[in-house]
């Protein structure tokens, strides 16, 4: 049989049941036996008992928000705030892509709708336009053939009147510009026709 | 053993959510763990007020430094060791002791019931109690620490060394020492 001295150093772990199974076996084998060491173990045991129904912890209401204040309190670290910031500026960024995305969306799907009735609205008057332009076309034709036809005689005229001296008179017939630059061009103006003459010497 | 893996599955989400700032997670371990860290707090200082003060100061400590915290030990236990750091600090700068001597504990006498009448058993209750928190003071913080965070706390002998930083030999040797001593100081004041 063990010795008390040995089995003493033992007997605390054996009531918390902290030993080996062989270690157990050898304390309840000598306990069986001894009655020194049982009323030891009942010392300790007791200990125990009193010790948990004397210490008294204390009152925790209210001691998590006073933790939660004391963190809130607390300096954010650097690498905390700036995290944070990318974190913002990654969640606005995404904000305005998506908010981008959106806009060019409700833009394209508008055209869409609308080019139809748009170039419904504007067929007529597009189309009006294209009616009359030849027909404008061919008055103005006419009307340049007319002066073209009037021009000789007109120069003819002129050229009378010039001889003759009517020309200081005759105010209706009055040659506006000779271009300086090519002097054998001539440009003046007959109101009688309501045209403008320009004259240009053969090409040699 | 299901609701524990959960449990721990939960805890590791909310450490992770805490280490990256979440006070609101922070807050769900704070409540978990608030009673057993001012235990602990207890078990070193004795004083409530201290133990409360420590037990903030624990926490607080804790949030500045979750990412240190490393998965090897669990949370509780890394939290319980910050506690136990901070307490046996405190104590040795305050070097706080609460025993009563001379005239105080003269007057202390002089007003403990005699053993007849009616409240015989809840002063005699109160006595012992009394006997019991005298004989822990004059333990070391160390011994009354080890025998504390056992009876009191319940934590393992494993726990008590992570707790405290120290060999399972010398959790087990200090238990032994604490309560042989417990036990004569006890029989002493009880013979007084």
């Amino acid at each position: 049989m063990a010795e008390c001295s040995e089995i003493g150093l033992l007997l605390g772990a054996f009531e918390d049941a902290e030993l080996e199974p062989h270690e157990m076996q050898d304390v309840a084998y000598h306990l069986a036996r001894c009655d020194a060491c049982t009323s030891l173990l009942g010392d300790y045991a007791s200990i125990g008992r009193e010790l948990r129904s004397t210490v008294e912890l204390p009152s925790l209401v209210g001691f998590a928000q006073s933790v939660q204040k004391r963190i809130d309190n607390l300096p954010v670290p650097m690498g905390r705030r700036v995290g944070r910031w990318f974190g913002r500026l990654g969640e606005q960024l995404n904000s305005g892509l998506a908010m981008g995305t959106a806009m060019a969306a409700v833009a394209a799907l508008t055209v869409l709708v609308l080019t139809p009735y748009l170039r419904r609205s504007l067929s007529p008057s597009l189309g009006q336009a294209l009616v009359k332009a030849p027909a404008v076309a061919s008055q103005q034709l006419a009307a340049a053939a007319r002066d073209v036809e009037a021009a000789p005689a007109a120069i003819a005229v002129a050229a009378n009147a010039a001889d003759s001296g009517e020309l200081a008179s005759d105010s209706h017939a009055v040659i506006s510009k000779l271009e300086a630059e090519m002097p054998s061009v001539a440009v003046w103006t007959e109101p009688r026709s309501d045209t403008t003459v320009i004259w240009l010497p053969d090409q040699q | 053993m299901r609701n524990q893996s959960r449990q721990d599955g939960d805890e590791a989400e909310l450490i992770e959510r805490a280490t990256k700032g979440e006070s609101d997670a922070f807050a769900v371990l704070v409540e978990r763990y608030q009673r057993r860290v001012v235990g602990v707090a207890m078990a070193v200082v004795h004083n409530q007020d201290d133990a409360v003060e420590l037990a903030q100061e624990t926490f607080v400590r804790a949030f500045e430094n979750l990412s240190k915290f490393e998965s090897r030990s669990s949370f509780s236990t890394w939290l319980y060791r910050i506690a136990a750091n901070l307490a046996i600090d405190f104590w040795r700068r305050e070097g706080r002791h609460v025993v009563l001597h001379g005239e105080d504990a003269d007057n202390e006498l002089k007003r403990m019931p005699s053993p007849q009448g009616d409240s015989y058993k809840s002063a005699a209750r109160s006595e012992l109690s009394e006997r019991i928190k005298q004989a822990l003071e004059e333990l070391t913080p160390e011994h009354r620490a080890v025998i504390l965070l056992r009876e009191v706390e319940g934590l393992s002998y494993d726990e008590i060394s992570e707790t405290l930083q120290c060999p399972r030999g010398t959790v087990m040797s200090r238990l032994h020492y604490a309560r042989g001593r417990l036990r004569v100081i006890l029989k002493d004041l009880g013979e007084s």
